[in-house]
C-alpha cells in the first residue's frame, strides 16, 4: 500500500464532525479494498470487517474520520458571515485563512480582520476572538442568503503537501493518519496468520466528544478495543517530555485508560520484531476514542497507539509517513499474536 | 395554549422532585394516549401506537432550583444550586418550596457588595430567609435537602408569555398539544416528559435506553440574538420554531433536520435554524443511546433563559406544535 496515496485519497473529502452520514460513502469505497464487508451505522461510523465470521476473538480498531471545522451562525446585513466552532479550534490560526462554505453550492470565502494600520495599539498584542472575525465571500447579502443557511459547515481550503525526509503536512491528518494506519494494518494481516475477527471502524464525531466511538463500541462490544489517534510531535518551544519524536514509531499509551496487559503485549511485540516505539504515559483522560470505549457496557480492555504529529488542530498538521507504516505493522503483528488464553487473561487481575 | 402554559410554568418541579408537575402533565394527557407509564427515574412515557418506526419525542419537565444545605441557629437557610442558576439572578428573588413555604434571598455585607465587590457574589455569601426566628421554627417548614424554585407567576405580554420554567414547560406544552391532536400517527410514537435534564440529561438517558427508538426529536427552548447587544445568534422571538443544527450536546442527524425543514416548507410554517453555542438538550443523551439513534431538536426561541422571567412567543409555541403534527401525521 502506498501510504501517501491512500492518505491523499482519505483527505480528498472534508468531513467536519456531524457530516459523516452524508459523506461516509467516500470512505466506504476505500475500506472495501481492505475489508470483506463494510457498513455505515446510524451516526455515520464506517465499519469494515475482516477475518473469520463469529470468531472467538473480536478486535475493534478505531480511528476517527471527522475533523474540526466551522459553522455558519449568522449572516449580517452586508453579507458578512459570523461563525461558530465545530470541535477544538484555535482561534489564533483563523485570520487570513481561505475557507469553503458548504452551502447549496460550495462558496469560497476568506476570513477577514481589521488591518494593522487600523488597529489600536492595545489590539496589536491580542489574538482576535471569533466574535471579531467574519467570512467575506465577496457576494452581496441577498446572494449570500440564497446560497448559505445558518448551520452550513465551513472547511479550510488547504492542499496537503509533502515535505523532506518523509514528512507530510496538511489539515485533518488528525485523524485520517489513524485511518490510514488501520488500513495499512489490514493489508499487513494478509501476510500473517490470525484467528480474530477484526472490525476496522472510522469513527464519527470524535472531535465533539467521542460520540461515534460510544455507539459503535456499544454495538460491536469487542473483546479488545484499540484506538489509533495522533499525539503531539516534538517541536520548537515545547518541552521534550510532553512530545514524541517524528519517525521513531508509534507512541504506545500507558495509564488508567489502558489495559496494562495490552500495553505489555504491544511493547513486547515491538521489541521482538525490532519495531521502534515510544511510551506515552497518560495520567487520566486520553482525549481519544479509547476513553469512551473503555467504559462501554461492562467494560472493554482498551489500548491506544498514537502517531506523533506537530501543530495539532491547525491547517499544517505535520507527521512522518514512516510512522503510519510502522504502527500499522505493529497492530497487525499484535492481532496475529492473539489467542483465546490471552483474551481470557485480560479479564483476570 | 395560554392557560396551559400558565398552569405548567406555575407548577413546582425542580430536578429530582418532579411529582407535582408529573401529576399536572398526566392530567392533561391521560385521555389521549394509548398507554402511559412512569419509569424508575420518574419519566412519563406516553405512547400513541403506530405501525412504523419508533419515534421518541422528549421535553423535560424539570426546572432549575435551589437545595438547602444548612439551617443556622437563627433560622437562615444556606443553599446550593440545582442546575444552571446564577447568583446574580437571585438578588431580590423569592423562592417557593414544595410545601408552599416562601423564602426571600438575602446576602452578606450587602452594602459592600453593591458598592465595591459585586463580582464576588456567590451562593455561599447568600442565604434564604423564610421569616423564621430560630432553627427550631425553620425546621417546622423546611428540612436539609428540601428544594426551592423561583416564585413567579406567568404573565402574558402581548404575544409573549413570561414565566419561570418556560425551559422546558414550553416544550411540555408542545408535546401535550401534539398528543391531544395526533390522529393517525405515521410512527409508533412515544411522548416522553423527562426528568433531571437540568443536571445532565439524566432522564433522557434511561428513557431512551428503555424505549430503544429508531428516531428522536427533543423539544426544548433555545436562546436568541434579538435583544440589545446580545451575543451573535440568528434566532429571534416570533419568527417561528427553530430547527436545531448543533448545540454543545448534539449535532442533529441530517434525516431529522431535513424532516422538520421539509414539513415546515411544505405546510408554509415559518421556521428558523439554530446553532446554539452554550448548553445542550435531551437529544444529546438520546442520540448516544445503545447503537445510536438519529436525533435532532425543535426549539422554542426564548429570551432570558434560566432567569425567573424567561420569555417566549405563544405563536412560536403553537407553530412548533403544528410543525410536529405535520411531521407525525400520516
Amino acid at each position: 500500500m502506498d501510504v501517501k496515496e491512500v492518505l491523499m485519497e482519505l483527505l480528498s473529502t472534508d468531513i467536519p464532525s456531524g457530516c459523516e452520514v452524508d459523506r461516509a460513502q467516500s470512505l466506504v469505497q476505500i475500506f472495501q479494498r481492505y475489508c470483506e464487508d463494510v457498513s455505515v451505522d446510524k451516526l455515520g461510523n464506517v465499519i469494515g470487517r475482516k477475518g473469520a465470521k463469529n470468531a472467538e476473538i473480536k478486535v475493534m480498531l478505531a480511528a476517527h474520520m471527522d475533523e474540526i471545522g466551522l459553522m455558519v451562525k449568522q449572516i449580517d446585513d452586508r453579507g458578512f458571515i459570523r461563525f461558530s466552532y465545530i470541535g477544538g479550534i484555535d482561534h489564533r490560526i483563523l485570520p487570513a485563512q481561505e475557507v469553503i462554505i458548504h452551502g447549496r453550492e460550495k462558496v469560497p470565502g476568506v476570513i477577514g480582520s481589521k488591518p494593522p494600520h487600523m488597529q489600536e495599539p492595545e489590539e496589536r498584542n491580542k489574538a482576535l476572538k471569533s466574535e471579531d472575525m467574519f467570512i467575506d465571500t465577496g457576494l452581496p447579502a441577498e446572494r449570500v442568503r440564497e446560497l448559505v443557511r445558518i448551520g452550513d459547515v465551513i472547511t479550510f481550503k488547504r492542499k496537503p503537501c509533502e515535505l523532506l525526509n518523509g514528512c507530510f503536512s496538511g489539515n485533518a491528518l488528525d485523524d485520517r493518519a489513524g485511518v490510514a494506519t488501520i488500513l495499512y494494518c489490514l493489508e499487513e494481516l494478509d501476510k500473517l496468520q490470525f484467528s480474530a475477527e477484526v472490525y476496522a471502524v472510522a469513527t464519527a464525531q470524535e472531535e465533539v466528544g467521542f460520540r461515534g466511538a460510544i455507539v459503535s463500541s456499544y454495538h460491536l462490544y469487542p473483546d479488545i478495543g484499540i484506538a489509533v489517534d495522533v499525539c503531539h510531535g516534538n517541536m520548537a518551544d515545547v518541552a521534550e517530555e510532553e512530545t514524541h519524536k517524528l519517525g521513531k514509531g508509534p507512541a504506545i499509551a500507558l495509564g488508567p485508560n489502558i489495559h496494562p496487559k495490552l500495553f505489555n503485549r504491544l511493547k513486547s511485540i515491538a521489541e521482538d520484531y525490532n519495531i521502534p516505539y515510544q511510551v506515552n504515559p497518560e495520567p487520566s483522560a486520553t482525549g481519544t476514542d479509547a476513553w469512551a470505549m473503555q467504559i462501554t457496557r461492562q467494560g472493554i480492555p482498551t489500548s491506544l497507539i498514537s502517531i506523533p504529529l506537530r501543530y495539532m488542530h491547525t491547517t499544517v498538521e505535520t507527521l512522518n509517513l514512516d510512522d503510519i507504516k510502522i504502527s500499522g505493522r505493529l497492530l497487525a503483528l499484535f492481532i496475529s499474536s492473539l489467542d483465546r488464553g490471552f483474551v481470557e487473561g485480560l479479564r483476570c487481575y | 395554549m395560554k392557560e396551559l402554559i400558565k398552569k405548567l410554568t406555575e407548577t413546582y418541579g425542580p430536578s429530582g422532585e418532579e411529582s407535582q408537575i408529573r401529576e399536572v402533565i398526566i392530567g392533561e394527557i391521560k385521555d389521549h394516549a394509548d398507554e402511559i407509564r412512569v419509569d424508575v427515574l420518574g419519566n412519563i412515557i406516553a405512547r400513541k401506537a403506530g405501525s412504523g418506526e419508533k419515534m421518541m419525542l422528549a421535553a423535560h419537565m424539570d426546572e432549575i432550583g435551589l437545595i438547602i444545605t444548612n439551617i443556622d441557629d437563627k433560622g437562615f437557610l444556606r443553599f446550593s444550586n440545582i442546575g444552571g442558576v446564577s447568583p446574580f439572578t437571585l438578588i431580590g428573588e423569592r423562592v417557593i418550596f414544595e410545601n408552599g413555604t416562601v423564602g426571600v434571598l438575602g446576602m452578606e455585607k450587602p452594602a459592600n457588595l453593591f458598592k465595591n465587590e459585586m463580582k464576588d457574589l456567590k451562593f455561599n455569601n447568600m442565604f434564604i430567609d423564610i421569616g423564621a426566628r430560630s432553627k427550631e421554627e425553620a425546621l417546622k417548614k423546611v428540612r436539609l435537602g428540601d428544594k426551592a424554585v423561583y416564585y413567579r407567576n406567568c404573565d402574558i405580554l402581548g404575544d409573549c408569555a413570561t414565566a419561570k420554567a418556560l425551559d422546558d414547560r414550553a416544550g411540555c406544552a408542545v408535546l401535550i398539544r401534539v398528543l391531544q391532536n395526533l390522529k393517525s400517527p405515521r410512527f409508533d410514537t412515544y411522548f416522553v416528559f423527562t426528568v433531571q435534564e437540568e443536571v445532565g440529561v439524566r432522564g433522557a438517558k434511561t428513557s431512551a435506553f428503555g424505549i430503544d427508538p429508531d428516531l428522536a426529536i427533543a423539544v426544548d427552548v433555545t436562546m436568541t440574538g434579538d435583544t440589545p447587544e446580545s451575543e451573535k445568534m440568528a434566532v429571534e422571538l416570533g419568527k417561528g420554531p427553530a430547527v436545531k443544527v448543533m448545540d454543545r450536546s448534539v449535532i442533529s442527524h441530517p434525516r431529522i433536520k431535513e424532516m422538520l425543514i421539509e414539513a415546515a416548507e411544505k405546510n408554509k410554517i415559518p421556521y428558523q435554524l439554530e446553532v446554539l453555542e452554550m448548553g445542550g438538550t435531551d437529544a444529546g443523551a438520546i442520540h448516544l443511546s445503545r447503537s445510536g439513534v438519529p436525533s435532532g431538536g425543535l426549539s422554542i426561541p426564548t429570551r432570558y433563559v434560566h432567569t425567573p422571567s424567561e420569555m417566549a412567543s405563544i405563536d412560536d409555541i403553537e407553530k412548533a406544535a403544528n410543525l410536529l403534527l405535520c411531521v407525525l401525521e400520516k
